[in-house]
């Protein structure tokens, strides 16, 4: 087996890697010739212990485009929900000929928990609210289809950015590519200190941000990771802090806006505006399956026949 | 006469140290002559003869002061001697230089009866070693809500009281339960996090932020302080706060001291070096409570025992199974085993803080604390001894700890002050890393009977 590398999270990428993985995703986008060998008899395993239907079936499409085998994990009747340990589980996984696992889980840094028991490549596909890399390159992907150069474009990510991995993958990929980065919420969803994260410009005001705007980013609530003393009631931040149509209007012409779904309509993004041109929501989806392609690609390192010699 | 078995008592000279005792004031070369377990004379020069019952013991290089005493230490019996028992806790406490430490009352069942306190008293006394004195809990079971039988655990032998693990969670309890006691000696130790944060895994602030986890801000320690510092202005209460470890709580610790308010504090080894650098890659060793923060936290802390806000040192001495010390964070068990490095790395933390200060914070404050026995060399007192060698860099190896708790922040870690010696009742525990150097645990029992 050549050597395997973990995707857990973009707090140490750098520019080139982000932009390698999404020049991989566009030239299988643009179609490569037998793309279905490149990881011809490879495991990968999908172990999702929280929710998911867009990325889990996205990384299944993507590792069987690639000739791979997708195993689904059954979270809630394995070992580990019996009590085994971490390690031992992984000793199996690793024991049953599993060659990459790709992950999600409610409690940030599983992914990382994961990658010291298991001698495979692990994925990160989210964990709690820190990471979640492919989203993050996806929406690279998705803004560099958009605007080319990403130098000095601004994207704005708005919502509950406190309980957010995607906000802080994609908005550290956008700012490695060149972005000015804003975050935009009440003071109780934003980083505590300014720059966020080392990179973030911080924000509490939605409106005047608007027409200085290239792509704006909304957030859902996620009312799965805070509890009422920790959150607002979703109707009380969505009118301060939602897209409607009226704020869209005040969009510049050129600029778009995302969202990494699942969209509550009408809380904090307008149902009219899901469709809307400016929408790139389906494309969002759309490049996920590219980047995860490239993703795996990376991690298991070699074509098929490379590793089968 | 020799003593046997413990149960005697131990005629010693130990001669040609320096001896740094705060409490008399003294910083000096002295003989410290021990006859049956007492000290009966601080000598300049040797003694001109030592008789045949009495061993001399060449201390040249050394100094030696008023037994170390350990006010915050989880012993972990009854109900989880997997991590820790009395006897491997004692000896850690033995080879870090301690000659006595007081058990934080969250073990299983709480040490909330008499009959519970009493028995780990006999238990730990049995040993022969470090003396050991309960903290009984304030309220039952720890649960914050009914007010524990105080009265009685005091009698029985509890030195505090404390819910240690936690804050008491109700107000109305907590006030009662001082009222209660109010005319006993025992103080009552605070252990400062408001319990709607104890899912917190780390500090709030840029590292929680990156990370994306569940966070304990500093405002959970230093509003619990606020409260118990009112509690303890509205009763008159002794009060003690532990482990603070947020630089807020400090300037609260100002603001008692100002304002006449009966309150001391207690800071960690960690606290006052480690930050929240730790926890990056989710590091699970290193959950501990309160968590680690940030460096002006750490500097708070340290400007804080130089300006007299904190006057004791605890290592919060509270081992685990290295298996339950595992990834992910939020099931990995909280605390570092401490008692076997907590003199090296204090020293190491506060290098340039004069001695005689290190020694009160070690020895002379936390006696005052508990009420207990030692804090001074001055004849008449049990002959409860700690010698170092200020000058001694060695790295720390959990490997080599007597304690079954291995996780620490500072394994690897090259500190110069190095406990030499540890001295019980005259008994010699520990003498060069080595543990009853004479072959047999020959400690008194704790001196301090039940009242």
């Amino acid at each position: 087996m050549t050597k395997t590398r973990h995707l857990l999270d973009l707090d140490d990428a750098d520019r080139p890697f982000i932009e390698a993985l999404c020049t991989r995703a566009r030239q299988f986008k643009a179609g490569l010739p037998n793309e279905h060998l490149r990881l011809r008899g490879a495991i990968v395993l999908g172990m999702f212990f929280e929710a998911s239907t867009r990325t889990r079936i996205s990384f299944a499409t993507a590792a069987s485009r690639l000739g791979a085998t997708w195993i689904d994990f059954s979270t809630g009747a394995s070992s580990l929900a019996k009590g085994e340990s971490l390690e031992d589980t992984m000793l199996t996984v690793r024991a049953i000929g599993a060659d990459a696992i790709v992950v999600r889980h409610s409690e940030a840094g599983f992914p990382h928990a994961l990658a010291r028991y298991f001698q495979g490549a692990v994925i990160n596909a989210g964990d709690g609210a820190h990471a979640h890399p492919t989203q993050g390159l996806l929406d690279a992907m998705t803004l560099l289809e958009e605007f080319g150069d990403l130098t000095r474009r601004r994207l704005v990510i708005c919502g509950d950015i406190a309980h957010s991995r995607v906000a802080r993958s994609s908005g550290r990929a956008a700012h490695l590519l060149g972005m000015s980065v804003t975050l935009c919420g009440p003071p109780l969803l934003l980083p505590g200190s300014s720059p966020g994260w080392g990179f973030a410009q911080l924000t509490a005001e939605l409106d005047p941000l608007l027409p200085k705007t290239d792509a704006i980013m909304m957030l859902r609530i996620q009312k799965e990771r805070a509890d009422g003393s920790e959150m607002p009631p979703p109707a009380d931040l969505a009118a301060a802090y939602g897209l409607t149509e009226e704020r869209a209007r005040l969009l510049p012409p050129q600029a778009i806006i995302m969202h990494p779904g699942p969209v509550n309509r009408d809380v904090e993004l307008a149902a009219s505006l899901v469709r809307d041109p400016r929408s790139r929501i389906e494309r969002q989806v759309e490049n996920g399956v590219y980047v995860r392609m490239a993703a795996l690609e990376q991690c298991l390192g070699q074509p098929a026949r490379e590793r089968a010699a | 006469m020799r003593p046997i078995n413990g149960q005697a008592f131990a005629n010693r000279d130990f001669v040609g140290a320096r001896v740094v005792d705060p409490a008399l004031g003294l910083d000096a070369v002295r003989t410290i002559v021990v006859r049956r377990g007492v000290i009966t004379a601080l000598l300049e020069g040797a003694p001109a003869a030592t008789d045949a019952d009495t061993e001399r013991i060449d201390c040249a290089g050394m100094v030696l002061c008023p037994g170390f005493i350990d006010p915050h230490v989880h012993l972990r019996e009854p109900g989880d001697t997997h991590k820790e028992t009395l006897a491997t806790g004692l000896a850690a406490a033995a080879a870090g230089g301690f000659t006595a430490v007081a058990a934080m009352p969250n073990t299983r069942p709480a040490l909330d009866t008499a009959e519970r306190v009493r028995r780990l008293r006999a238990d730990a006394a049995a040993l022969h070693g470090t003396r050991c004195y309960p903290i009984g809990a304030i309220t039952l079971d720890r649960a914050g809500t009914d007010i524990a039988p105080l009265r009685s655990m005091a009698a029985a032998g509890a030195v505090a009281f404390s819910d240690d693990g936690a804050a008491t969670r109700s107000l109305k309890a907590l006030y009662n339960a001082a009222r209660y006691v109010l005319d006993l000696p025992q103080a009552f130790l605070s252990h400062c996090d408001d319990p709607s944060f104890e899912s917190g895994l780390v500090d709030a602030g840029d590292k929680s932020d990156l990370l994306g986890i569940a966070a304990t801000p500093s405002v959970s320690e230093a509003a619990i302080a606020a409260r118990d510092i009112m509690v303890a202005q509205a009763t008159g209460k002794r009060w003690h706060l532990c482990h603070v470890s947020a630089a807020q709580t400090v300037e609260l610790l100002a603001f008692a001291r100002g304002a006449g308010i009966n309150v001391t504090a207690e800071v960690t080894p960690h606290h006052l070096q480690c930050t929240d650098d730790l926890l990056a890659g989710y590091d699970a060793r290193y959950r501990v409570n309160p968590p680690l923060r940030t460096a002006a936290d750490t500097a708070a802390m340290r400007k804080g025992v130089a300006d007299g806000a904190i006057t004791i040192f605890a290592s919060d001495h509270a081992p685990h199974a290295t298996s339950e010390k595992e990834p992910p964070l939020s099931h990995a068990c909280v605390g570092y085993s401490g008692l076997e490095t907590a003199v090296g790395a204090t020293f190491h933390a506060l290098a340039g803080l004069n001695i005689a200060t290190l020694v009160s914070n070690f020895s002379t404050n936390p006696a005052a604390l508990l009420g207990i026995p030692g804090g001074t060399l001055a004849p008449g007192t049990p002959a409860d001894i700690t010698g170092l060698y200020l000058q001694h860099p060695w790295t720390v190896d959990p490997a080599r700890f007597r304690s079954t708790g291995r996780i620490t922040p500072f394994a690897g870690k090259t500190f110069e002050v190095k406990p030499a010696l540890t001295v019980v009742g005259g008994a010699v525990l520990m003498r060069d890393g080595e543990l009853h150097p004479d072959g047999v645990p020959r400690a008194l029992a704790s001196l301090r009977s039940p009242s």
